[in-house]
């Protein structure tokens, strides 16, 4: 049975005291509830896609020895709604040879698609929209709609530039879906289950309990997953489809104001999104180590524990990309097709092989005897 | 409730989006009419419970199918050719008299009206149990299925997968002039 | 309203378009398009059958298998569109006329 948030709380008291306000009537209960968590969860990770822009530039501006922002508000932070007013208050301009209804559903098609994507993020104990029984395969298949943003606002801006963007965008994304898909079947074969309610709920809180320590085989899935997320969510070293020096800036190159600012929202949400499930998937998601109990402080330091670990990952991705050059295409095609896929695959026997020989035990029980 | 609203919404996307892909004169918006039918059909499995299949059919229609045919339909230019039977009024015969028209006319009140029956007793006749609403998770049944019952079919589609690779990686690359 | 009977009128409705489709477009991807949206009528049968009738999963384990044969033959089938343009620069389906080159 897939659990909800609604389920969850229809275990406490203050349910029914609600099913009592809204009539008895459970659907719209539910509707309610759904409705104004997916409100806190979008807000919430828009704030954070909007503070990436803004830690991005101090970051890099920290790398190179620069100030970055510092001019609006404390320490510069409001930086990120002044960009926000500038896109709102730009011209929407509108090529004259786009195709027009594409143009505009491009933008869309990416957003929807990583917004999609937050429903089953598990930010805390109960505070996770949805644990579908395919969980991470739902995350997988509807993040694939960024893929298609990227190649349709590539095709409908009609400009050579864009359309190089999208194509190469596209072809990346569709490649390293299969390393990624195969590095996290892994994990899937580790937890015995793909709902992110299993997949956390079977590792711990200290680090020995970690999926990302519990085999070899694991130990590389990380690696390869870090990889191919990296360049499934178009971030450097593999931004060949934002390619500034070779394709202006690719599939966006003719959106302005608002529509640019979803395509650039989309992609620092989605690289949250890609944190999130690496910290979940292997660095132990939000378990507090040596606490089970469901109460709502613990809950909170479950929320704080989470967050750590995915804006730590957070500020990996910023790090390798002000560090490292950019690939040429063929060297990226390279590492995906010859590298990434086989050691996946190979991964994925490993961790099979592992759980037969070994009775699904992890080093640290092999090596501490089981607890 | 819930499920009444997903089924309106996806049959009502599902057969939209079918007619778009028919009538629609340029291809590229044809795959986009496309790309909302298969995710209609995805919602209409979930409103049958069938959450896994749901979520392969969107995984690999939006993350691969539609991607390839988008590219095919870049790559070979993207023209359509606009044939007379596309438009509605071409369909009819242009050649023809009265007797022709109306004997075409009749034969389609007639199977209009057969068909009509059909359905309306295919409501009637088919099993009607109740059936409740609650979902049982399916993943751990296909996947015993899969190794079990159908272990067969689940080796011989890789074996078909791993063809269809290798065979469009050698189809579709150029060879050399000689 | 959710009633097998709705189920299969839709899978019909989405047959008879991928069939018109296949036979009024000439483009040979529009043609493709239109074998996609019939064998996703077929499986949706499966799927409808499975929960109203036989309650078991093999109508799932079916249609998992259409997806399958669906994505193969899109392969096969757009590398075979690809290659045919190659030759004779265009994809009109008129033109397929010859087995050989």
């Amino acid at each position: 049975m897939n659990q909800t948030v609604v389920s969850y709380l229809s275990k406490y008291e203050f349910y029914d005291y609600l099913l009592a306000l809204f009539g008895n009537n459970q659907g719209v209960l539910a509707f309610t509830i759904y409705f104004l968590l997916a409100l806190i969860i979008i807000g919430m990770c828009a704030t954070i896609g909007g503070l990436g822009t803004y830690a991005e530039r101090k970051i890099s501006a920290d790398l190179q020895a620069r100030l970055g922002p510092n001019r609006v508000g404390p320490y510069g932070l409001l930086q990120m709604l002044a960009d926000g007013v500038k896109m709102m208050t730009k011209e929407d301009i509108m090529p004259f040879t786009a195709d027009k209804a594409l143009f505009y559903l491009a933008p869309l098609l990416c957003l929807v698609g990583v917004f999609a994507t937050l429903a089953v993020l598990p930010f805390a104990g109960g505070f996770i929209m949805a644990d579908l029984n395919v969980g991470i395969f739902y995350l997988v298949a509807i993040s694939s709609f960024v893929g298609l943003g990227v190649f349709l606002g590539g095709y409908a801006s009609n400009s050579k530039w864009s359309m190089l963007g999208g194509m190469r965008g596209a072809s990346q994304i569709i490649s390293y879906e299969i390393p990624v898909t195969i590095s996290i079947l892994a994990i899937v074969l580790l937890a015995g289950g793909m709902g992110f309610g299993t997949i956390v709920g079977q590792q711990g809180g200290l680090p020995h309990q970690w999926f990302l320590f519990h085999n070899p085989f694991a130990f590389i899935a990380f690696f390869v997953y870090g990889v191919g997320a990296l360049a499934e969510t178009n971030r450097a070293p593999f931004d060949l489809p934002e390619a500034e020096s070779e394709l202006v800036s690719g599939y966006h190159t003719e959106y302005t104001g608002m529509r640019f600012g979803f395509f650039a929202l989309a992609e620092y949400i989605e690289v949250f999104v890609v944190c999130g499930v690496a910290a979940s998937l292997f660095l132990g998601g939000y378990n507090v180590p040596g606490i089970t109990i469901d109460i709502l402080p613990v809950q909170a330091a479950q929320f704080v524990i989470f967050m750590t670990k995915t804006l730590i990952l957070y500020y990996v991705v910023i790090w390798i990309r002000w560090t490292l050059p950019r690939l040429r295409v063929d060297q990226l095609m390279s590492v995906c097709w010859k590298y990434l896929t086989p050691i996946a695959i190979f991964n994925l026997i490993g961790c099979a092989i592992w759980m037969v020989v070994f009775n699904g035990k992890s080093i640290a029980e092999l090596v501490l005897g089981s607890h | 409730m819930f499920l009444e609203f997903l089924f309106i919404s996806s049959a009502v996307l599902t057969v939209s989006c079918a007619l778009g892909v028919l009538v629609v004169k340029n291809i590229m918006h044809s795959c986009v009419f496309l790309l909302g039918s298969l995710m209609g059909v995805a919602g209409l499995y979930a409103t049958l419970g069938a959450d896994f299949v749901a979520v392969t059919q969107i995984m690999v229609y939006v993350g691969g199918v539609v991607i390839l045919m988008l590219f095919a339909v870049m790559l070979t230019g993207g023209t359509d050719f606009i044939s007379r039977a596309q438009n509605l009024l071409g369909l009819a015969p242009s050649m023809g008299n009265k007797w022709t028209y109306g004997m075409g006319l009749f034969v389609g009140v007639v199977f209009l009206l057969t068909n009509i029956k059909l359905l309306m007793g295919l409501t009637q006749t088919l099993p009607t149990k109740t059936i409740n609403n609650e979902f049982p998770s399916t993943v751990t049944e296909i996947g015993h299925l899969l190794v079990k019952d159908h272990v067969l079919a689940f080796e011989i589609s890789s074996v078909l997968l791993l063809g269809a690779l290798v065979g469009a990686a050698i189809i579709a690359r150029p060879r050399k002039q000689n | 309203m959710m009633s097998l009977a709705s189920y299969l009128i839709i899978s019909l409705i989405l047959f008879v378009v991928g069939l018109m489709v296949m036979i009024s477009r000439k483009n040979i991807v529009a043609i493709l398009l239109g074998i996609e949206l019939i064998l996703n009528a077929a499986a949706l049968n499966f799927v409808a059958y499975s929960r109203y009738v036989t309650n078991n999963l093999d109508g799932h384990i079916f249609s998992l298998f259409i997806i399958v044969i669906a994505a193969a033959e899109a392969a096969v089938g757009l590398a075979i569109v690809i290659r045919f343009f190659q030759i004779k620069e265009t994809i009109h389906v008129d033109e397929a006329t010859q087995l050989r080159n």
